[in-house]
């Protein structure tokens, strides 16, 4: 399986998918014009990973300062995957990183929390 | 009309600071929200608050890319052309301590009703009840796969941030389209 790099540019985020560490990294802001072509690669990339992958440890770091709304939808069907990666046994979890000042995308992350029990999904303050 | 100086003013009055009228890209969006995050920044407004007028400055302009009503082709293919520009008029001020956003477009008369009702329920609900409609309503465009640019949610979105209810108002043109104006408050 082939790393996944992008660039990230004004309004899509920077993609690392480094399927030998088994870290996954999403950062940057997220708004595309058109957002389900920005991530089908990305999905398409994440679907093929975790049919192939033997190791059971997979760690997803979200690291987002500003996110639009349909790239929340694709936020919500990229952990959709993951969970039912989780079910089918993986173990994944995902941090979700926010800067300290932030309560908007500290809430976020907490309702991400709550709707997803499968993956272990941790809330990380960074200090700016 | 070669002095702009009192359309200025009549701008000033209402206590904006930024305003933009005509065809929208996606590369202008972007640049017009970092220069009001970096003006916002100078001002020494607090990081939450310039995150949500970003977020609010982005919904509209992207709502104005994806749906306005005023449209023409942005190559020479015609009707057949692969994209449209399409048109509105954003402004962004600051009044009685509050950053406020300003965004019409043309709709068709037929999305009036849907857009009032939907805005008036949205106007309705506390913030816990946002947050809940929000949540649901993205977990049921997801699932049913429909509406790829997000369903309703940057309304909510926008509800969710806002200080005070939206302010909106529909101005009949004509058989076809009418002008809608929204005004968000931080």
């Amino acid at each position: 399986m082939e790393r996944l790099s992008l660039e990230p540019t004004k309004y899509t985020p920077e993609i690392d998918f480094d399927p030998e560490a088994r870290r996954l990294v999403i950062r940057g802001r997220s708004y595309p014009e058109n957002t389900s072509e920005f991530y089908a690669p990305v999905f398409e990339w994440l679907e093929a990973y975790l049919e192939e992958a033997t190791d059971d440890d997979v760690t997803v770091n979200i690291e987002l300062d500003y996110f639009n709304s349909s790239s929340s939808k694709a936020l919500m069907d990229f952990c959709d995957i993951l969970e039912d990666a989780a079910d089918a046994g993986k173990r994944i979890t995902v941090n979700w990183i926010y800067a300290a000042d932030d309560e908007d995308m500290a809430d976020m992350g907490q309702e991400f929390q709550e709707d997803f029990d499968r993956i272990t999904f941790n809330l990380v303050e960074r200090e700016d | 009309m070669i002095d702009l100086y009192q359309f200025r003013q009549e701008l000033m009055t209402r206590g904006v600071f930024f305003c933009f009228s005509g065809p929208i890209s996606q590369n202008l969006v972007a640049e017009m929200g970092t220069t009001l995050e970096q003006k916002m920044h100078l001002e020494e407004a607090g990081k939450s608050t310039i995150l949500r007028v970003f977020s609010i400055v982005v919904e509209n302009a992207q709502n104005i890319l994806h749906y306005s009503a005023e449209e023409f082709p942005a190559d020479k293919g015609g009707k057949k052309a692969e994209r449209m520009l399409r048109l509105g008029i954003l402004a962004v001020g600051f009044e009685e301590a509050n950053y406020f956003v300003h965004c019409g477009n043309m709709v068709e008369n037929e999305k009036v009703t849907v857009l009032t009702e939907r805005l008036n329920r949205l106007n309705a609900m506390s913030k816990d009840e946002l947050k809940q409609h929000y949540r649901k309503q993205r977990k049921q465009s997801s699932e049913s796969g429909e509406d790829s640019k997000g369903a309703g949610l940057g309304f909510i979105e926008m509800a969710k941030k806002a200080s005070r209810p939206i302010e909106f108002d529909f101005k009949p043109i004509d058989d076809r389209y009418s002008f809608f104006s929204m005004k968000i408050i931080i």
